[in-house]
Order: structure tokens, then C-alpha cells, then sequence
């Protein structure tokens, strides 16, 4: 298949190396030319504008940081709905907030275009080892035509529901997983500071309801102290940020997302955000006393 | 002077009277004209669009909702800009994001138009009296000629600091207040359900440490279960998403305002956003059972 690829970093690079590798030709471009470096010797096409990409594609996936990118992509001065014909497929796999995903969906459509939100759990290790978690939002016509290509990148691929439902999902997921880590980092700390060590509360508590896949990856790492990302504490943030946008839009109450979200923003404050997030461990630390 | 005024809301329609009845030549426009009626009826003069306010006046006036709504009424089509002569001033009394305030500056400053953000705090009785505290931000040398728009609409006239910082005075304004609100409402709520009368526990605290003018105001509607605006709810559910992202976007931990926010989601999913933030009483109790003498 001609496959569209726009946004080559640490996330769309082997993504899009990964569908490659799978057989698909790939259109290329990138706002930054040396993100297109590694894909010189495979079969892959460059190209001057994403209207060029959608002239030349059945497919197109954008994996961007946030809302304005994904809309400028897709909607901006020689955006993908400039080039794209009727029928063709826009995948969305960044994280965005789920009402902007349906407003670009809508206005995709205006264009007989299709608009597919894709988010994915699992980070850079997960997009290398093409094991990412793909939740899908969007007409289950253009979700069964693409969802080959998104189980080259990802070991589950669910549609979830309409439009804007893969955000949702994901939203969710960054719920839980941040209070999550935050949950893991306080109860390490709260045993250290206890006399206890937090490394024989983690293998005890595994047995028990208190197992989580956190408890248990982010947990080690906390024991080890391996703060590299994994994933950014800012891009948490950023998720977070979401998250409470949605809550204030509805009116909803999120005690834990709100309190989480707050302690990510210390930590971006206090220059750990390009570390993973489980940093928050640090953080705690520097407001506890020394453990005993 | 000639001064131009819109936004004729609760707040916006007592300034401008305050100015007209001072012997300022005022120029009103708005959306809807039924607002202008009461102003025209004490001499003020009615424009066709925000352009023509601009055009007719050495400083306009305005007491909006939200970001957006200041961004429209000066560069949107028939906006403020369109009608500016270079030396005009922009003064906004509307409560919006600092960032929003400094981007509206700067696109004013290209046509040689000067801007203040100068929110108030005071509230509907506060302007009707004109006894606004007014938090300014922008060029100090500004302050001589927002002297007599100012001294009549305000009681508290503070220069906070550049571009912007009128509006962090403002964001930190409505985290102290709606904070000591939710206090207040929670304090209420200990009492009731201790099967103590709040108002009791309101006047033994009213003169103590607790004390406060939060406390005086809307302790009060919360013991007379006189949830009435007062303060529109959804107007500092609207402040608390903009102090909130600013927290976010500068890296800073506001714990207690997260929680408030919250409290001010579910008021709003309640149905109580038009009533007075006081109704963050009525959250607390929302999970009670039903009064059986209802």
C-alpha cells in the first residue's frame, strides 16, 4: 500500500520503519530534512508539502506532539485536506485532546476524507519492538482498511467507538497511569521514610490486589533508580493537561487526575520534565526528611 | 474625556454610567442594543460597531467574558483597530489569560495603539459603588492618563507591572477567594453536621484569625441558604481552567486550586453555574439523602 507518514521522531520513526519493512512504500515529509536521513535507503519517496503526501497516498499517519500540529498538518496551508482525494485516510496516533479530534475528523469529512484517531501506549520501546497498544477511534469501514497496517506497529489494536474515542481511551489511560506512578513512588517512599525497605514491600505486594504492571516495571525502575525516559515527564504533563481540559469542559470531577496533574507540573517546573516520569519519586524525596 | 466603553454586562453598565455621570463624553457599542438603552438615556452615544467607538474616542473601554471575546472586539472585522487613531489606549477590564493579555498588547503596539489589562475585583456591588479594586498592568507612564478613568470606577488602584501582570494579580485574586470560599463551605458543612447552626459558628469566627471579608459575604449566603448570584459560579469555573493551564504552562505546583477546580466542575455538572459560587456548599451536600421534610 501507499502509506503517508508525517512526523518522524522518536515515536513515528520506527513506526513508519516498521511498515517499510512490512512492503508499503512510503511518502515522506518532515519539517526538519534530517529527519528523513534514515530513510534514504529504503523505499520511501520525499515530498515538499503534506498535500504532496496526500496527492500521492491512500493512507497518511501523523504522529505529532499536540492539537495545533496535528490541525496544521492536517488543515493548515498545504495541509493533507488540500492534496487529498475523496477516500483517502488520515490516521491520527498522537495524543490529543478528543474534542479537537473530533472537530478535525468533521472537517476532514467536508473533504470526503477519512479521519481514524489512533493513539498508542508503550512508548519508544514499544514503537521499536512494534508492541505499542493502538486504541482507535472512528468509522469501522476506514478502521478495518488501516487496521493492517496499525498491527505492523502494535501488538492490540482496538476500535473503541466513534470518532474521538481512541483519545478518550487514551485519556483514560493517562489517568491511570499517572496516578498510578504517583501512586507507586508515594507508598516506596512512605515505606523508606518508615525504615522499611521499599524493595521487599514491591515483591510482597505483588502477590497481592495491589499488583499492577506499575508496581511492578515502574516500581523496579524506582528501586534501581533509572530515572531515563521510558516516558517524558512532560509529555505526562501534557497528557494530564488534557485531560483536566476535558474534565473542565464537562464538568466532571477528577480528585486524583487533578492532584497528579499538579504534582507533574512540579516536576516539569523543577527541570526533571525530560527525565521519565517516575521522577516524581524525586520529588517526594526532596520534601521528605532523610530516611533513617 | 472622550471615552468608549463595551461590554455593558452587570459590571460593564455601572462603570460606564460612573463615567458619564463624572462628565466624560462616552461612547458605547454593544451586541445586543437593548444593553446601551439605559446608558444613551444619561447621554451616552450610540456607534455602529467597535471601530467606530475606537475612532471616536482617546480611550476605549472593555468588560468582556473571555480571551476570545477581547481578541474579536479589537481585530475582528468593524474592530477596535480598524478605528484607532496611532496613540490610542486600549484599557480591558475583563478577566483573561496573562498570555492572551501580552499577545493582544503586542498586536495593538504594531499600529501604535497602547493597551492596559486592568481586571477588577468587586464584583456587580463593587462596580454599582465604585469601590473596584483595579489591578493594572502595562506601561508605567500610562498612569496619568488612566487617572481619571480609574479614580472614578475604583476605590483600590494598583500598578502591578508590565503587560500581563494585572492579570496574575487577578489569577492569584481568585485563587485566595474561591479557596476561602470552599473553606467556607466546608467549615458549613462540619457545622451541619455536627448538628451546630453555621450562623452561630460564623459570628464567633468573624471577628477571630478566621476572619475574613470571604467569610462576612459568602458565609453568609451559605447560612441563609441564599445561593442567588452574587458572582456567577461559571464565571470563576471559567477563571480556574485559565490559572490552571498557567500553572502548567510555567511548571508550578497549585495543589489546593486542583482540588477547587474540581469542586467547581461538579458544581457546574450540577446545574448551578448561573447561581453564586457560594453553591459550592451545595456540592458537599450533594450526596446526602434527600430531606425527608421535603
Amino acid at each position: 500500500m501507499k502509506v503517508g507518514f508525517i512526523g518522524l521522531g522518536l515515536m513515528g520513526r520506527p513506526m513508519a520503519l516498521h511498515l517499510e519493512k512490512a512492503g508499503h512504500e512510503l511518502h515522506l515529509w518532515a519539517r526538519r530534512p534530517e529527519s528523513l536521513a534514515p530513510f534514504a535507503a529504503v523505499n520511501a519517496k520525499t515530498h515538499a508539502s503534506p498535500a504532496e503526501v496526500a496527492k500521492h497516498a491512500e493512507v497518511v499517519i501523523v504522529m505529532v506532539a499536540d492539537a495545533p500540529d496535528v490541525e496544521a498538518v492536517c488543515l493548515g496551508a498545504d495541509g493533507l485536506a488540500a492534496g487529498g482525494k475523496p477516500g483517502l485516510i488520515v490516521v491520527d496516533m498522537s495524543t490529543i485532546n478528543p474534542n479537537a479530534a473530533r472537530s478535525i475528523g468533521l472537517r476532514l469529512a467536508d473533504k470526503g476524507i477519512d479521519f481514524v484517531d489512533a493513539p498508542v501506549s508503550g512508548g519508544e520501546t514499544g514503537a521499536i519492538n512494534a508492541a505499542l497498544t493502538v486504541m482507535a477511534g472512528g468509522e469501522a469501514a476506514a478502521f478495518e482498511k488501516v487496521k493492517p497496517l496499525l498491527e505492523k506497529m502494535g501488538k492490540s489494536v482496538t476500535l473503541i467507538g466513534d470518532s474521538g474515542a481512541g483519545q478518550v481511551a487514551k485519556a483514560c489511560n493517562q489517568i491511570l497511569t499517572g496516578v498510578g506512578v504517583l501512586a507507586v513512588a508515594e507508598a516506596f517512599n512512605f515505606a523508606t521514610r518508615s525504615g522499611v525497605d521499599a524493595g521487599k514491600v514491591r515483591e510482597a505486594l505483588l502477590g497481592g490486589f495491589a499488583y499492577s504492571k506499575i508496581l511492578e516495571n515502574h516500581g523496579q525502575r524506582m528501586l534501581d533508580r533509572n530515572f531515563k525516559p521510558g516516558f517524558k515527564a512532560w509529555m505526562h504533563q501534557k497528557d494530564l493537561r488534557i485531560v483536566m481540559e476535558e474534565a473542565h469542559r464537562m464538568g466532571l470531577m477528577l480528585p486524583s487526575a487533578a492532584a497528579t496533574a499538579q504534582v507533574f507540573n512540579a516536576i516539569v517546573g523543577s527541570g526533571m520534565g525530560e527525565n521519565d516520569s517516575i521522577s516524581a519519586l524525586m520529588l517526594l524525596e526532596k520534601v521528605s526528611t532523610p530516611a533513617t | 474625556m472622550k471615552i468608549g466603553f463595551i461590554g455593558l454586562g452587570a459590571m460593564g453598565a455601572p462603570m460606564a454610567g460612573h463615567l458619564l455621570r463624572a462628565g466624560h463624553a462616552v461612547s458605547v457599542w454593544s451586541r445586543r442594543a437593548a444593553s446601551a438603552d439605559s446608558l444613551l438615556a444619561m447621554g451616552a452615544t450610540r456607534c455602529a460597531s467597535p471601530a467606530e467607538v475606537a475612532a471616536a474616542s482617546e480611550i476605549v473601554c472593555t468588560n468582556v467574558t473571555g480571551s476570545a471575546d477581547v481578541e474579536e472586539l479589537a481585530f475582528g472585522p468593524q474592530g477596535l483597530a480598524q478605528g484607532f487613531a496611532a496613540g490610542g489606549l486600549h484599557v480591558d477590564f475583563s478577566t483573561i489569560a496573562p498570555s492572551a493579555a501580552r499577545r493582544i498588547a503586542a498586536r495593538h503596539a504594531e499600529r501604535g495603539v497602547g493597551f492596559v489589562d486592568a481586571p477588577v475585583s468587586g464584583g456587580s456591588v463593587g462596580a454599582r459603588a465604585a469601590t473596584l479594586a483595579i489591578m493594572w498592568g502595562g506601561e508605567p507612564a500610562l498612569a496619568t492618563r488612566l487617572q481619571p478613568v480609574f479614580e472614578v470606577l475604583g476605590k483600590t488602584v494598583v500598578h502591578v507591572g508590565p503587560t500581563g501582570a494585572g492579570q496574575v494579580a487577578k489569577a492569584c485574586n481568585q485563587m485566595v477567594m474561591v479557596a476561602a470560599i470552599e473553606a467556607a463551605a466546608e467549615a458549613a458543612r462540619l457545622a451541619a453536621a455536627s448538628g451546630i447552626d453555621f450562623a452561630k459558628v460564623r459570628a464567633a469566627m468573624l471577628h477571630g484569625s478566621a476572619g475574613s471579608r470571604v467569610l462576612e459575604v459568602f458565609g453568609e449566603r451559605m447560612a441563609t441558604r441564599e445561593f442567588a448570584a452574587g458572582v456567577e459560579a461559571r464565571l470563576h469555573h471559567k477563571d480556574y481552567a485559565l490559572l490552571l493551564d498557567e500553572a502548567t504552562r510555567l511548571g508550578v505546583s497549585l495543589p489546593v486550586s486542583a482540588v477547587v477546580g474540581q469542586q467547581l466542575n461538579a458544581l457546574m455538572a450540577m446545574g448551578w453555574g448561573r447561581d453564586d459560587t457560594s453553591s459550592l456548599l451545595r456540592v458537599l451536600e450533594a450526596g446526602d439523602p434527600p430531606d425527608p421534610a421535603q
